[in-house]
């Protein structure tokens, strides 16, 4: 369901959901065949009936997808950069990032798997103690020993 | 296996023009947001003693579906990586460089250590690359089915060299 969603709010991109969101409005809620628009449209409406009338919950669900997507980008970039600069607030953003990565990753697998109330509450809150110990194991290691960096290169001289 | 879902129920939207009503009447009066539907499908899933979803066993396995499981099983694995190395951080009395030394004094042989470079390179490169791979879809490129294949191919292939490059030329 959010995947197709989602979709569709890729495919009616850029000024037209906005055009759409205001017509929605004025018309009926069943159209008879014939005024019925293309595929692509009728997606983009939808996407936009779905902005109207979500609540903050749905909203924050769209807030955390695109925080996803831009902590993988900034993982992404953090390749490079820690390979030609190994310097410590590399290794400080490298800990965050991959912690942060590894705690999303993990509930969307939490979220698949497990059902029911206190189940998912016990796993969220495993999920949040073991993220938080690998944030504060991988800050030490930076501090009190060689940092992320120097460590993968130390691994691959041997 | 998402992806294939996915791709069925977009193409699905395409192709029901003669039900565009019936799609169009359950798509207007939208005013649930999407958790509101997964409960729903939830509790009707638990009501109907339906089998787990998304389901492992009841499909055909093709490529795009085993690269879906690799990338998942990737992550999770990495994920436990680090938060295994991270837990030896805190808690192994030694620092890292003697580690090294302990493990480099064994003498297994270069072929061992290339193999369990391989070992460490290929989820990486493979998570990386898919990961790209993920982030063109949400850009809503390569939905085509013969896209989703030759991207997969060459997802797999550049994940290969690069492992096996990593590991034996750097």
């Amino acid at each position: 369901m959010a995947a197709i969603v989602r979709l569709s709010s890729v495919c009616g991109r850029g000024v037209k959901p906005l055009f759409y969101q205001t017509t929605l409005l004025a018309r009926p809620l069943v159209v008879p065949h014939k005024y019925q628009e293309q595929p692509h449209q009728l997606t983009a409406r939808i996407h936009a009936s779905q902005a109207l009338h979500a609540g903050s919950a749905s909203k924050a669900a769209s807030l955390h997808w695109t925080g996803e997507r831009a902590l993988s980008v900034l993982l992404l970039a953090l390749g490079p950069v820690a390979y030609f600069h190994p310097v410590p607030i590399v290794d400080y953003s490298l800990a965050a990032t991959l912690t942060l990565h590894g705690h999303w990753g993990l509930g969307q697998v939490l979220t698949d798997y497990v059902h029911g109330d206190t189940k998912i509450k016990m796993a969220n809150a495993g999920l949040f103690l073991l993220s938080t110990v690998t944030f504060a194991g991988l800050c030490y290691f930076n501090y009190n020993d060689v940092g992320i960096c120097k460590a993968v290169a130390l691994l691959w001289s041997k | 296996m998402a992806l294939l879902l996915r791709t069925l129920a977009r193409q699905g939207v395409c192709l029901s023009r003669p039900h565009y009503s019936v799609f169009f009447r359950h798509a207007a009066p939208m005013g649930t947001t999407a958790k509101e539907e997964m409960n729903k499908f939830w509790a009707r899933n638990a009501k109907l003693s339906r089998p787990m979803s998304p389901h492992l066993t009841i499909y055909k396995w093709s490529v795009p579906m085993m690269m879906s499981i690799t990338f998942r099983g990737t992550g999770v694995g990495l994920s436990g990586a680090i938060s295994a190395f991270a837990l030896a951080a805190l808690v192994l009395p030694g620092n890292y460089p003697h580690y090294l030394d302990l493990i480099h004094s064994l003498s297994v042989g270069p072929y061992l250590i290339g193999l369990a470079k391989i070992g460490l390179a290929f989820p990486v490169s493979f998570h990386t690359f898919n990961g790209i791979r993920h982030l063109c879809w949400d850009l809503g490129k390569g939905f085509r089915l013969p896209e989703v294949y030759r991207t997969g191919y060459t997802v797999i292939g550049l994940s290969i060299i690069t492992s096996v490059a990593v590991a034996f030329f750097l």
